[in-house]
C-alpha cells in the first residue's frame, strides 16, 4: 500500500524564472526506505518541504498516508516524523524537555512542567527509545552540552515519540563525523527493523542510500531515474551507488533535460514504471 | 512491507492507520489546541529561566523607567496635576510592562526561526493561533516579572496599591498581555531576520510608552500629539489600567480618559484584527514563497 503518493509535482517560487520542480511523480510503499537523491538546487529540499507540508506547491497531487497535504495538513503532519538539515532542538532545554514539548504537540499527553508529573506511560516512552541506542544517562543533560552526534540521536527520539508513519531524514549525517554517522544509522536500520517505519531519506552521502529499497534520482526538477539501488548500478555499470550516482551527473552535466535514455539504452520505460509504483 | 511494519498495521476507511497509533491520541482536537499552548508557553518560560540575564533584565528595567524616568518627573513636574502622580505612574508602569514586555519577547518567534526551532512547531500538527497564543502567553511570564520589579521599585519610592487593586490589575493582565502579543504579530508575522524584528518592536513599543499615558498624562495632548495618543493601542489598556484601580474615587475624571467599556472594545477589537492578521501573515509567510 502507498504511503506516499505524488503526482504531477509543481513548484513554482515566487519572482523564480523556473520551476524548481516539474511535474515530479513517486510513490513510496508502506516500510519502504525511500533514499531520493540530487545534487544541490536539484529540487530535494522543496520537495521534501511540500511532502512535509512546510511549503505550497504550485500545482499537482501529493497524499501521505491517504490525507492531501494542502486541504488536510494536520492529519498529514500527525502522521509524519521530520529529521531536519538544520538542528531543531532547543538548546537551552534538556533533551527531555525537547522530547515532552513534542509530544505534547502532537496531543500524545497533557503537558506537566516536570519529568516525573508525566505520566508512566511517558516515561516508559521515552526510556525505551532512549535505551535502544543507550542514551539514557544524556536525557536531562542541557541539548547545548551534548555532541552534534547525541543531538541527532535525540531528534531521531523525539521523531519517532508519537509513532509516525512516515520518518522524513532531510541530510540527517549532515555535519556528524563518521563515527556519528555510522551509530546514527545503526539506530535508524533498528527502528526500521523493529518498527517498519517508512523512511524518506535525502542525503549527500550516497553510501547512505546503499540499503535503500528504491533510489529516485531529481535533476534539475525533475525524476530521472526511480529503481532499486542494484537496478541503477547495473544500469549505469558501476560497483556502487556513489559510482553511478556520480556517472550519471557527469554524463548529464550539460544536457538541457536528463536523459538517461541517451546513457543506458534499455532504461527509461522501466524507470518510468519504478516512478509510479516504487 | 515488512512482517513488522504488517503487524502493527491496519486498514482504516482505505487510509493506513499503525494499530497503536489512534492508541497515543488520547486528548481531544480541542483540548489538544489547548495543551499546545500550554507547550509553547511552557518552553518559552523554562527557556527564560534558565537565562537568568533575561529574568535580571525584566527585573531592572522597572528601575529604569519607573525609577529613573518616572521619579526625576515625579520630584520636578508633578506638582499641581490635581491627582497623585506617584499612583498614576505606578499604575501606567504596571499596564507598560505587561503591554511592552510582551511586545518585546514576541521576538523570539524570529529567533527560533533563526535557530530553526520554529521548523519543529511548524510541522506540529496544531493550528498557528495555538503556536501564537502560546508564544504569547510564554512571552507574558517576563512581562509578570517586569511587574514585580515595577511594585518593588514603587514600594522603594513609596508607592503602593491595595491589594484589592493588585487583584484587579492581576485579572486584566491577561488581556493586556494579549494585546501586546497580538500588535507585535502584525510586525513580526513577515520578518525573518531578529536584528530586524528588535528594531521593528523597538519601533511600535517606544512611542507607546510616551504616547499612551503611562508616565505622562495625556489628557491635554492636542493635534497631531492627540491623534497619535488615541491611535496607540497602549492607550486603552492604560485608561482600562487606571479605570478599575481609580473606580469610585474623587479623582477618576481627572485620571480616567474614557469610558471603561469604550476601551474594553477598543481592546478586543485591536487584539482580535491583529492576532488574526498577525497569524495569516506569520502562517502565510512561512508556506508561500
Amino acid at each position: 500500500m502507498s504511503v506516499i503518493e505524488v503526482e504531477d509535482l509543481v513548484k513554482q517560487y515566487k519572482r523564480a524564472k523556473k520551476p524548481a520542480v516539474r511535474s515530479v511523480s513517486f510513490e513510496v510503499q508502506e516500510g519502504e526506505f525511500f533514499a531520493f537523491l540530487g545534487p544541490n538546487g536539484a529540487g530535494k529540499t522543496t520537495t521534501i518541504s511540500i511532502l512535509t507540508t512546510t511549503l505550497s506547491k504550485t500545482s499537482g497531487r501529493v497524499q501521505i498516508a491517504g490525507y492531501d497535504v494542502e486541504t488536510q495538513h494536520r492529519d498529514v503532519r500527525d502522521h509524519i516524523g521530520i529529521i531536519f538539515q538544520r538542528p531543531t532542538l532547543d538548546r537551552t532545554l534538556t533533551a527531555e524537555e525537547n522530547i515532552r514539548i513534542h509530544a505534547c504537540l502532537y496531543g500524545m499527553y497533557t503537558y506537566r512542567p516536570t519529568y516525573r508529573m508525566m505520566p508512566a506511560s511517558y516515561r516508559e516512552r521515552v526510556e525505551r527509545l532512549a535505551g535502544v541506542v543507550g542514551v539514557e544517562d544524556s536525557l536531562f543533560t542541557r541539548v547545548s552540552k551534548l555532541s552534534g552526534g547525541m543531538q541527532r540521536k535525540f531528534e531521531v527520539i523525539r521523531s519517532l515519540t508519537h509513532t509516525p508513519h512516515v520518518l522524513f531524514l532531510d541530510e540527517p549525517t549532515q555535519g556528524l563525523d563518521a563515527v556519528a554517522r555510522h551509530d546514527l544509522w545503526d539506530y535508524l536500520d533498528q527502528v526500521r527493523r523493529e518498527w517498519g517505519t517508512t523512511v524518506f531519506l535525502t542525503t549527500h552521502y550516497i553510501d547512505e542510500a546503499e540499503g535503500a529499497d528504491t533510489v529516485c534520482l531529481i535533476d534539475r526538477g525533475e525524476i530521472a531515474l526511480c529503481c532499486p539501488p542494484q537496478e541503477m548500478k547495473r544500469r549505469l555499470g558501476a560497483s556502487t551507488l556513489e559510482d553511478a550516482y556520480v556517472g550519471y551527473l557527469r554524463h548529464t552535466a550539460d544536457d538541457a533535460v536528463p536523459a538517461l535514455g541517451g546513457l543506458v539504452a534499455s532504461g527509461v520505460g522501466h524507470e518510468g514504471e519504478r516512478g509510479r509504483g516504487a | 512491507m515488512t512482517p513488522a511494519s504488517a503487524a502493527r498495521t491496519a486498514t482504516r476507511g482505505g487510509q493506513t492507520a499503525h494499530a497503536d497509533w489512534e492508541a497515543t491520541r488520547r486528548i481531544p482536537r480541542a483540548a489538544r489546541e489547548a495543551n499546545a499552548v500550554l507547550a509553547v508557553a511552557a518552553r518559552d518560560i523554562t527557556s527564560m529561566l534558565k537565562s537568568p540575564s533575561g529574568v535580571i533584565t525584566a527585573l531592572l528595567m522597572p528601575l529604569l523607567m519607573m525609577g529613573m524616568i518616572g521619579g526625576t518627573l515625579m520630584q520636578n513636574m508633578a506638582g499641581g496635576l490635581g491627582f497623585d502622580f506617584g499612583e498614576f505612574m505606578l499604575v501606567g508602569m504596571l499596564v507598560n510592562m505587561l503591554f511592552m514586555m510582551t511586545t518585546m519577547r514576541m521576538t523570539s518567534l524570529v529567533d527560533d526561526a533563526d535557530e530553526a526551532y520554529s521548523a519543529e512547531l511548524l510541522v506540529a500538527p496544531v493550528s498557528r493561533y495555538a503556536i501564537v497564543v502560546g508564544k504569547i502567553l510564554g512571552s507574558s511570564f517576563m512581562a509578570l516579572i517586569s511587574c514585580l520589579g515595577v511594585l518593588a521599585v514603587g514600594a522603594v519610592m513609596g508607592i503602593t496599591l491595595a491589594p484589592w487593586q493588585l487583584l484587579v490589575f492581576l485579572a486584566l493582565a491577561p488581556l493586556l498581555c494579549l494585546s501586546g502579543g497580538a500588535l507585535a504579530m502584525i510586525v513580526l508575522g513577515t520578518i525573518k531576520n531578529n536584528t530586524t524584528a528588535n528594531a521593528a518592536v523597538m519601533l511600535i513599543s517606544m512611542p507607546q510608552m510616551f504616547l499612551a499615558g503611562v508616565i505622562i498624562p495625556i489628557s491635554q495632548s492636542s493635534g497631531l500629539l492627540g491623534v497619535l495618543s488615541r491611535a496607540m493601542p497602549m492607550t486603552y489598556c492604560v485608561d482600562l489600567g487606571r479605570a478599575v484601580v481609580y473606580a469610585g474615587r474623587s479623582d477618576y475624571d481627572a485620571v480616567v480618559m474614557f469610558n471603561p467599556a469604550v476601551n474594553l472594545a477598543a481592546i478586543a477589537g485591536i487584539t482580535v484584527i491583529c492576532l488574526v492578521m498577525g497569524t495569516w501573515l506569520y502562517a502565510r509567510s512561512e508556506k508561500n514563497r
